[in-house]
């Protein structure tokens, strides 16, 4: 299959009004041609509503959907020219894979010889090609997915619409399929929105993610951006950091604080250009806390370890700062060391992942 | 599996196994009696065994006539119902404002739950020549004349649709509550419009659920009494008519009886007829 004419989405002031509440919200976004923009968030934050009023199984209620520039938000989900993949696989239960493959074909009046074509194409890409007569009751989950993913393809839609693709496979095919997604969209080359609250899945699968919350987007960034940088305390949330504490700022320069954390204080890096002497949120993952000797010569938070839990591969350990409840993870090398309940250690925390939140 | 010799549960169907014995045997008996003639007033049936009471309802015009009438008009009304309560049975699931389903709802639920005397009487009223219908045809300018709809087939049709269209709007509601929208929105956004979306693949999809109900609604069609009866006027008869007619207007209870099985064994062939082409039909299409 050769790569598609790739297009690009924006979303201009995208509103979803209920009676009662805003299921969205002046939404405004922009996916680049060819890259896989996710849609993460908690459930009832709205990014089922956009991925549906984008595919056009919603109505708008005001705000535009511009595919290359041209404003699809008025015209029926049949002329759309949007491939989607469902949850459910949502397979026509009474074809076999190969018409479930040709049916988009056939709604386009190509021709018969063509239809086989690309429809072998498709599910040769899939690595289906072997069950074409099959019905989908006679397949797995995972290969129902394939088989749904070829059938949204094989149309060369302008945009791909996934929403929850993995959701209901196990932990083992998730994996499997994740990769062959991404594969395959990179080849493809096509313009995709992926909608999911798993975030392990988004940050494997995505060129960028926009975090979603009551109808708004929270942050847009690359995956690592969002990793590590962190802009607001729900972000920092919901993509599972335990340590956000309130700080105060004591000075400022370019790019870098002091703040005051727990009765000490700290440098730490500075994006969102917060200004000195007032109060903020500082956000930092447990990987990014070393604990240490109590003795160690560098700068850190003196505390005691509260609970240690070795887990696999790491150790967590909470301990507790003046009245802060820190959690650190230590790596278990072949020669680390132990700290034991009730022991005095320093926390150590890396500058460069100590995260400003936005107030 | 281990069968317990000794498991007192099995005597507890000895009640129902009397009951059923009784009920059996008073069928049985009464096939039995199609086996001999009509005996004198205050007897039921004398005589040795004799067929004669099966040649005059399989050999007579009026009878095959009659018989034939009633399984190709319960096919008919059976199919009628079922393109109603499709329909009405997609708004009732998926309106999006849940008022209307619930009123449609409402409205059957009453259907069902009034007597079949009433509906043929309030039937009568509203399908008179002088009647509710007629007289809106009429006033509108639609019709010169009264359309004739009672003591024919359209309005005995009509009130067994009627009577029909809670069962299969109830047995239908079931099935498509279970369709999933989105394999309905995956062939919309693949290019179908809504048309195309409802005959390739809403009904194929509910085709199972439409067979059980086709099934189900002709039985209960097969079985009708009170509305040929009332609304036919003696020009429109059905097999259950026949059957009655022949007990207690002739009193012969072994012509009955024959009719009476000879009907049963029919209804059961043109059932298992239909389930047949349904099976043929759903692996056409799938």
């Amino acid at each position: 299959m050769e790569n598609l004419q790739s297009s690009t989405l924006q979303l201009r002031k995208l509103t979803k009004r209920y009676s009662s509440f805003d299921a969205v919200r002046d939404l405004d976004l922009d996916v680049p041609s060819g890259s896989l923009l996710t849609l993460l968030g908690p459930s009832g934050c709205g990014k089922t509503t956009v991925l549906r009023m984008i595919a056009g199984f919603l109505n708008v209620t005001s705000g535009q959907i511009l595919v290359d520039g041209k404003d699809i938000s008025r015209s029926e989900p049949n002329f759309r020219d949007i491939g989607m993949v469902f949850q459910n696989y949502a397979l026509f239960p009474h074809m076999t894979v190969e018409a479930n493959v040709a049916f988009g074909l056939k709604m386009r009046g190509v021709t018969k010889e063509e239809q086989v074509t690309r429809v072998r194409e498709a599910l040769e890409m899939v690595q289906l090609a072997h069950l074409a007569d099959r019905y989908p009751s006679q397949l797995s989950g995972g290969q129902q997915q394939r088989v749904a993913l070829a059938r949204a393809v094989v149309i060369k839609p302008k945009l791909l619409l996934l929403d929850e693709p993995l959701g209901a496979l196990d932990r083992h095919l998730r994996e499997g399929l994740q990769f062959e997604l991404r594969e395959l969209q990179k080849k493809l080359g096509i313009t995709s929105i992926l909608v999911t609250h798993d975030q392990d899945e988004a940050l494997y699968l995505s060129d960028y993610i926009a975090v979603m919350n009551q109808g708004q987007i929270e942050q847009i960034d690359t995956p690592i951006a969002l990793y590590d940088k962190p802009r607001s305390e729900f972000v920092a949330r919901f993509l599972g950091v335990p340590n956000i504490f309130d700080a105060r700022i004591v000075s400022t320069d370019a790019h870098h604080a002091t703040i005051g954390l727990g009765g000490h204080t700290m440098p730490v890096s500075n994006m969102d250009g917060h200004a000195a002497g007032g109060e903020c949120k500082v956000a930092i993952r447990p990987s990014h806390i070393e604990v240490v000797r109590a003795d160690d010569g560098r700068l850190g938070l003196p505390g005691v370890v509260k609970t240690a839990h070795e887990l696999g591969e790491r150790v967590v350990y909470h301990v507790e700062v003046n009245d802060l409840k820190f959690e650190a993870n230590t790596p278990r090398s072949s020669n680390f060391e132990r700290f034991t309940v009730g022991h005095p250690v320093k926390l150590v925390l890396d500058p460069a992942h100590t995260v400003l939140l936005r107030a | 599996m281990i069968v317990q010799r000794s498991d007192p549960t099995r005597f507890l169907i000895t009640p129902a196994l009397i009951v059923g014995l009784f009920i059996v045997s008073a069928y049985g008996y009464f096939a039995f009696s199609s086996l001999f003639l009509k005996g004198l007033p205050g007897t039921q049936f004398v005589g040795e065994l004799t067929l004669e009471n099966y040649r005059r309802v399989l050999f007579t015009g009026s009878n095959q006539y009659v018989l034939l009438s009633t399984l190709w008009a319960s096919l008919v009304i059976s199919l009628i119902t079922i393109a109603i309560a499709v329909p009405m049975a997609m708004v009732i699931v998926r309106a999006k404002r849940q008022w209307v389903g619930n009123i449609i709802m409402l409205a059957i639920a009453v259907t069902f739950l009034s007597g079949s005397v009433t509906r043929a009487y309030s039937w009568l009223i509203l399908l008179g020549n002088k009647g509710l219908v007629n007289l809106g045809l009429s006033g509108l300018g639609i019709v010169d004349a009264p359309i004739r709809f009672l003591y024919n087939w359209t309005g005995v049709g009509i009130a067994i649709s009627h009577y029909l269209l809670p069962f299969a709007a109830f047995t239908l509601i079931g099935a498509v509550r279970n369709l999933n929208p989105s394999v309905e929105e995956a062939a919309r956004s693949l290019g179908a419009g809504r048309a195309t979306v409802f005959w390739r693949i809403t009904m194929p999809m509910l085709l199972p659920g439409l067979m059980v109900t086709l099934v189900l609604v002709y039985s209960v069609a097969l079985a009708s009494f009170l509305f040929p009866m009332l609304l036919g006027g003696g020009k429109v008869r059905m097999i259950a008519n026949q059957i009655y007619d022949r007990m207690f207007v002739e009193y012969d209870i072994p012509y009955a009886a024959a009719t009476a099985v000879v009907f049963l064994i029919s209804a059961f062939v043109s059932i298992w007829l239909i389930s047949f082409v349904a099976k043929k039909v759903e692996k056409a299409v799938s």
